[in-house]
């Protein structure tokens, strides 16, 4: 899960989310051999392509175009559904609720590669064995994955295989083969899964990045090296990694017979979504990704014509966008498109419950939240570029409540002057300085923080930033020392639990709550709906405890963000996505119309 | 001379351990373990345990005595810092915490390109304000020394990255005279590298030219200079080997000790222009509280600066008659 601090938040919404940006130096407008290339960039370095690994955007991005899930999420139909990817089928699920069978495809190779040394280093069949193996790569302790959250007290007898694993002196000694009830083979092409408990969400893990099969041949054979060295079953293949400078990934010539879509939501033909129906996968041969890490050169790489798509930079963004929020005549002429778009995502400044000023401060709270102008706030630093928060939903989830009212997330700087009096009658006396911990020193950081200050001051609260690195403050965070502090959530998948479990009582920090949230009600509804599949009854249950929450009012909600992003009209198929990775196989380029673009 | 050579390389690793030693207290002691940020959002303890052991975070900081009384002997050194001392001095300097890629291949991968970029960017600096200098020298006192004087003072006051911006603007992405972003290894990377050298030594003529000249004229209005003027010496002959040879010793003082540094990159020309060095390396590494990776560049600087500094005196023996070494 992703869990993102607001100065990281900010910056990633103003480049647009899953824009990409950058590529290759020599001008693209004719692709090498003939081939149809995609040139891109990356934000930031990869740190590893090995699935057990995996929890940065960046290397998710490549990752999921390497290595295939279960499941995936249609492309082009909103809202979003999971349809079978390496899986034959949407799985069996008995009466119960509780255990799961999945037939796996058989049509399904990995690439070929030097560690398949049976078959002279041509890529095996796939089969439910490789799971089990993966996901118990994950359940060994030795390896430090940090995604066993996923199968965390969830699936019979995978908790006691991890306890075997911490009795194992050396990893490489751990035996893999040794069962677990809940995992099962039943044959070399049907998965079933026993859990503890119901557990609706399951459905989603699958079609998350690190649930993705890997072959134990490839770990045997590069040991610690595979996280340079990724064998999937994707669309592509590393073709070449210069380590903070350039991926190229091409095309997987083993891959199964995987088609673009033929139906998606209405409009989508008419923007020519549906062109390249019932092609084969993946339409380019080949895509560039050049990390670039500063907006200059990756925006002048753009205008350029040598990046097929790009987020805006703030310091470009009246420059590119008009006062109707739309592309300025220039950027139309060039044929560059704009598309904007919501994210799953939510940012707020958490404040810690079990701090004791402001934990049992409940009009103090409320004040705070008052007091903040939102909407300036948004004008200020996202270029108006995203939502006010009235809730922790976004509204692209399906429990949004349209009608959630609070009398305390307007900006009415007066009540929340009133409200302090009874804070401070509460508190028995003049209310301390409140101290918020800032994860960021940069110059954006000190103006929120000088913008908050100011916010405060202004109703009489004493409010002073300590500025620091984010994995400080992350430290002092989840040692709960922070008071308040930047935070925020990119949702993994689009449903309610994944921002509901933030409030949860024993996700305390350490853990995700890190507000340190309690209340009893709200975790009993917690359980109980998470173990209730998709109906208006759960929707009522979700509806009620996001009331609970922004009636206690843990956080000071701030904004849900709106992304800007800009392509070529030579980068085809592009529709946002916000869940999954994996989609460079839909997209498609018109090489012939760059090559007019860039020779004039 | 051998004799000073010697004793200096008897201190080195007197020095090497201090540094190790300083690297260690404020990264390792001040910080203390990040075990709850590595394990992410599902630390449970035995994950935060397991992080802590896999780290070594869960041994005692100098000695183990507790070791030793379990153990023995050889237990009282299974300690942090005995660990990272031996590690790093053996070179095995382990993975990056923040990449996990091993932190040898790191620098290897880095240390090319970024001396790619440094290197070609040094001698073209050194040689360019040594010149200019010189001319400067020569022409003092007239209008062309106040031009020189005043655009130097102009550069020097001009932040490097204002250099960088515009001349990516202007030269790269208006006239298309060069890449505006990329990296190649080998010749064929030559002309993604043109641009950013362009830019590094013009960005550090101002500073570069400005202390050149002081020296040059410190000397110029030596007797000898005069003496060789007298003879008639051509104006050339007295530029390029009577005065630069006399005025090296501040040269070779900020030249050598300069050199160990070239390996570090340039943080801002890296990043700017997608060349894959070692210039945003520490950076980040700090960043991220990446102690591995620091300790293992702190070492390397380290140990070139103890060598550079040694390189130093030398140079200075062989250039001036009047130094010997003791």
């Amino acid at each position: 899960m992703k869990t993102l601090h607001t100065i990281q938040l900010i910056i990633i919404c103003l480049m647009g989310m899953h824009a990409g940006c950058g590529q290759e130096a020599s001008p693209p407008s004719s692709s090498p051999e003939g081939l149809v290339v995609r040139y891109s960039t990356l934000s930031s370095k990869i740190r590893g392509l090995d699935p057990m690994d995996i929890g940065d955007t960046t290397s998710s991005a490549i990752g999921g175009n390497i290595f295939d899930c279960l499941y995936q999420y249609h492309y082009l139909k909103r809202p979003y559904q999971l349809i079978p990817n390496l899986a034959a089928a949407m799985p069996t699920v008995s009466e119960d609720s509780l255990t799961y069978t999945i037939p796996i495809r058989d049509d399904v190779v990995f690439f070929d590669d030097e560690c398949f040394k049976a078959t002279s280093g041509k890529g095996r069949g796939l089969t439910a064995a490789d799971f089990i193996y993966a996901w118990k790569r994950i359940a060994n302790i030795k390896n430090v994955s940090k995604n066993w959250w996923i199968f965390d007290g969830r699936i019979v007898g995978f908790d006691e295989f991890r306890e075997y694993t911490k009795t194992i002196k050396d990893k490489a000694d751990v035996d893999y083969s040794k069962p677990v009830e809940g995992l099962v083979a039943l044959n070399d092409h049907l998965l079933q899964i026993k859990l503890k408990k119901p557990w609706p969400q399951l459905q989603f893990m699958l079609a998350h990045l690190p649930t993705a099969p890997v072959p134990h041949e490839a770990v045997n054979h590069y040991g610690e090296e595979i996280l340079n060295h990724p064998v999937g079953t994707g669309p592509f293949i590393l073709e070449d990694w210069k380590r903070g400078s350039k991926i190229i990934l091409s095309r997987n010539p083993t891959f199964r017979d995987e088609r673009y879509p033929s139906e998606g939501e209405p409009g989508d033909k008419e923007a020519g979504l549906l062109t390249d129906a019932g092609k084969r996968l993946p339409l380019i041969d080949r895509a560039e990704f050049l990390v670039i890490q500063e907006d200059q050169p990756r925006w002048l790489k753009f205008m350029a014509g040598d990046l097929d798509v790009a987020g805006i930079p703030k310091d470009s963004f009246d420059k590119v966008i008009n006062t109707n929020r739309q592309l300025t005549p220039e950027m139309l002429a060039k044929g560059i498109i704009l598309t904007k778009y919501q994210t799953p995502l939510t940012l707020w400044y958490g404040i810690n419950m079990e701090d004791p000023i402001l934990g049992t401060n409940l009009p103090l709270r409320r004040a705070m939240n008052l007091a903040l102008n939102r909407k300036e706030y948004i004008k200020l630093f996202a270029n108006d570029r995203a939502i006010p928060a009235r809730g922790i939903l976004p509204a692209m989830f399906g429990d949004f409540n349209p009608e959630l009212v609070s009398p305390y997330i307007n900006y009415d700087p007066q009540k929340a002057k009133q409200l302090l009096v009874e804070a401070q009658r509460i508190h028995g006396g003049p209310l301390p300085t409140i101290t918020m911990t800032m994860g960021g020193t940069d110059s954006t950081a000190r103006q929120i923080g000088q913008y908050l200050t100011r916010t405060y001051k202004a109703v009489g609260l004493n409010f002073q930033v300590e500025y620091m690195d984010w994995p400080t403050s992350q430290d002092k965070v989840k040692n709960k020392s922070a008071q308040i502090y930047a935070m925020g959530w990119y949702a993994d998948y689009p449903d309610s639990e994944n921002f509901l479990l933030l409030f949860y009582g024993p996700n305390g920090s350490p853990g995700p709550n890190n507000m340190n949230y309690k209340n009893a009600e709200f975790d009993e509804l917690f359980e109980q709906m998470g173990t209730m599949p998709s109906s208006p009854e759960r929707k009522a249950l979700v509806q009620k405890m996001e009331q609970m929450v922004i009636e206690d009012l843990p956080c000071i909600l701030t904004s849900h963000p709106i992304a800007f992003a800009l392509h070529y009209n030579w980068a085809l198929n592009r529709k946002p996505h916000v869940f999954g990775e994996g989609h460079l196989k839909y997209g498609n380029i018109d090489v012939e119309r760059r090559h007019k673009a860039k020779t004039g | 001379m051998w004799n000073y050579v010697v004793r200096r390389l008897l201190y080195t690793p007197l020095i090497v351990i201090g540094v190790l030693l300083v690297t260690f207290l404020l990264f390792v002691v001040v910080q203390g373990d990040l075990s709850t940020e590595i394990a992410g959002r599902s630390a449970s303890a035995e994950t935060i345990a397991e992080i802590r052991a896999e780290y070594g975070w869960d041994k005692p900081l100098f000695i183990n005595i507790e070791g030793m009384k379990q153990h023995g002997i050889e237990a009282l050194f299974d300690s942090q810092f005995v660990k990272h001392f031996v590690d790093t001095v053996t070179f095995d300097f382990g993975r990056s915490r923040a990449s996990k890629q091993r932190i040898s291949e790191l620098l290897w991968d880095g240390a090319g390109p970024s001396l790619c970029l440094t290197l070609p960017m040094f001698v073209g600096l050194l040689s360019t304000s040594l010149s200019i200098a010189l001319i400067i020298a020569f022409a003092r006192g007239t209008i062309w020394d106040t031009i020189l004087v005043v655009i130097c003072v102009l550069g020097m006051s001009l932040p490097s990255l204002a250099f960088i911006l515009l001349g990516q603007y202007f030269l790269a992405y208006k006239l298309g005279w060069f890449p505006i972003f990329g990296y190649e290894p080998g010749w064929s990377g030559a002309k993604f590298l043109t641009l950013p050298v362009l830019i590094g030594i013009i960005a550090g003529l101002g500073s570069d030219v400005r202390f050149y000249r002081t020296v040059m004229l410190d000397e110029i209005r030596a007797d000898y200079i005069r003496t060789a003027y007298a003879k008639g010496v051509s104006t050339r002959r007295v530029l390029f080997v009577h005065l630069l040879k006399n005025a090296l010793i501040p040269v070779i003082t900020s030249v050598v000790l300069a050199i160990p540094f070239l390996f570090l990159g340039s943080l801002l020309l890296e990043r700017f222009f997608g060349i894959p060095g070692l210039g945003y390396m520490m950076i980040e590494a700090i960043g991220n509280r990446d102690f591995k990776v620091i300790s293992a560049m702190t070492f390397i600087i380290s140990v070139l600066f103890v060598f550079g500094n040694l390189a130093t005196d030398i140079c200075y023996a062989l250039v001036d008659p009047r130094i010997s070494l003791h």
